[in-house]
């Protein structure tokens, strides 16, 4: 009983904790962006959905995210946060392109499928 | 144990598991004919599950009783709903579990101790940005209509190239993970109150009103300043303990006796604020930058998906003979 309520009372105690998790190395974090990161390729790469691909390249740019989050808490400064800002922006930038030009070729084609636009390749 | 860990995973179960990943990836993608998803997913949930246990064991100290249950919940539902949203056949549901990895990374940012972002990324991401997705999926949607059964077409059932994609993306996977091998540190503890004093001295206003607050000046009092034009700066100094302040009745300092515990703990800077001064003044092309881009995509935007309207020459004319007329009228 009196385990327990220790266990209990030192989950609760992380909660608005401003100092470091107790043994989450900088690494920890940096494997969760990579994997992040590997799965967003292998989205970009094999999902033939114009909409999803785009999806996936935000989904890498969320892994980059984590990453510099946490270099710049490791580092205790703000400049990988500002950095993040910048990477927000581009994200905003590159949903309203990419929607647009999604939009664009389903009107000329009928199809989100990236195949039908293999005459591209030239 | 040390402030260098030396190897954080045997490297070999690492790589064991980053293949075992990949190959339940491989298998949970969408596929045409028989359909191993399930067995895919189950695949790469006990790989996922068993590096985040051997980390979680690797990183418990003898005097924690449990790892630090936050961070694991969060990288968990980061990792899976970006991996269901990769497989997942349906776009909107697709959308709706990147929404589910936005919230969990911004869980992840909370625990680093940094909630400005969070939040801007919750109102940013899951606020426009994925609801702009989600308008264009139903907008060039061919759901529904005549021949695809099941409301699901071909492009988002068959995945391209499933093998190749996912061993050039967890070869990758690998050799960014490979990095951890020189060793690792622990995140430093957060400065105390006097390290930030750098920043505090920027910010006469924050230090003024918790001043006010403590009733040491008054409202018509303000922070003195020196220098003219670049070299203007508060008179705050936090390392000496002393602030200078002016008013009606000529120039005053206060000093650090004079503060309580309680007046040092107002002047603490928070995230949103270093933040802030950090954007401002380290990194003020950034502002303009973010401007030009997005004045730019908003044009590029509106020029992409504008509809051509084809007048015909008859038209023309009408609209012309009518303006003409208006013209004459006045």
């Amino acid at each position: 009983m009196n385990h327990s309520y220790a266990v209990m009372t030192s989950v609760l105690a992380q909660v608005g904790s401003t100092t470091p998790l107790d043994g989450i190395t900088l690494a920890h974090y940096l494997f969760v962006a990579c994997a992040m990161f590997a799965i967003g390729l292998v989205g970009f790469l094999t999902r033939r959905n114009l909409i999803i691909m785009f999806l996936c390249t935000d989904l890498m740019f969320q892994a980059a995210g984590v990453a510099f989050i946490a270099f710049s808490r490791y580092w205790l400064n703000h400049t990988g946060e500002t950095f993040t800002i910048v990477l927000i922006t581009v994200a905003a930038a590159e949903a309203a392109m990419a929607l647009a030009l999604v939009v664009l070729l389903f009107r000329k084609k009928e199809s989100l499928d990236a195949e039908e636009w293999t005459e591209l390749k030239g | 144990m040390g402030d260098r860990l030396d190897l954080i995973v045997n490297p070999f179960i690492l790589f064991a598991l980053v293949a075992l990943g990949a190959i339940g990836v491989c298998l949970a993608l969408p596929r045409r004919g028989v359909n191993p998803q399930i067995v895919g997913a189950i695949l790469a949930g006990t790989a996922a599950g068993i590096l985040i246990l051997l980390l979680g064991a690797r990183s418990i100290h003898e005097h924690v009783q449990i790892p630090n249950l936050f961070f694991y919940v969060f990288s968990v539902a980061a990792i899976a709903s970006a991996l269901r949203m990769v497989t997942h056949p349906r776009p909107v549901y697709a959308a709706l579990y990147f929404i589910l990895t936005i919230l969990s990374t911004s869980g992840i940012f909370l625990i680093l101790s940094a909630e400005f972002i969070a939040f801007a990324l919750i109102i940013v991401y899951a606020g426009a940005i994925l609801i702009t997705y989600l308008f264009v999926i139903m907008l060039a949607s061919q759901s529904g209509r005549e021949g695809i059964e099941s409301g699901l077409v071909e492009y988002d059932t068959q995945s391209r190239e499933p093998v190749a994609a996912t061993i050039a993306a967890f070869t990758v996977l690998a050799a960014l993970l490979a990095l951890s091998f020189r060793g690792v540190k622990e995140l430093p503890a957060p400065p105390s109150a006097t390290v930030a004093a750098v920043v505090i001295e920027e910010l006469p206003g924050k230090v003024k009103r918790s001043l006010v607050n403590a009733s040491l000046m008054t409202e018509s009092e303000e922070i003195a300043f020196s220098g003219e034009g670049k070299d203007r700066r508060a008179q705050i100094d936090i390392s000496a303990g002393t602030i200078k302040v002016t008013g009606s009745k000529g120039e005053r300092t206060i000093t650090r006796d004079q503060w309580s515990k309680q007046v040092e703990e107002t002047l603490v800077v928070q995230n949103a604020e270093g933040l802030g001064v950090s954007l401002l003044k380290d990194h003020p092309g950034i502002i303009e930058i973010a401007g030009v881009l997005l004045l730019m995509a908003m044009l590029g935007a509106v020029v992409l998906s504008r509809k051509q309207v084809e007048l015909d020459e008859e038209a023309k004319q009408n609209q012309a003979r009518r303006l003409h007329e208006e013209v004459a009228k006045l």
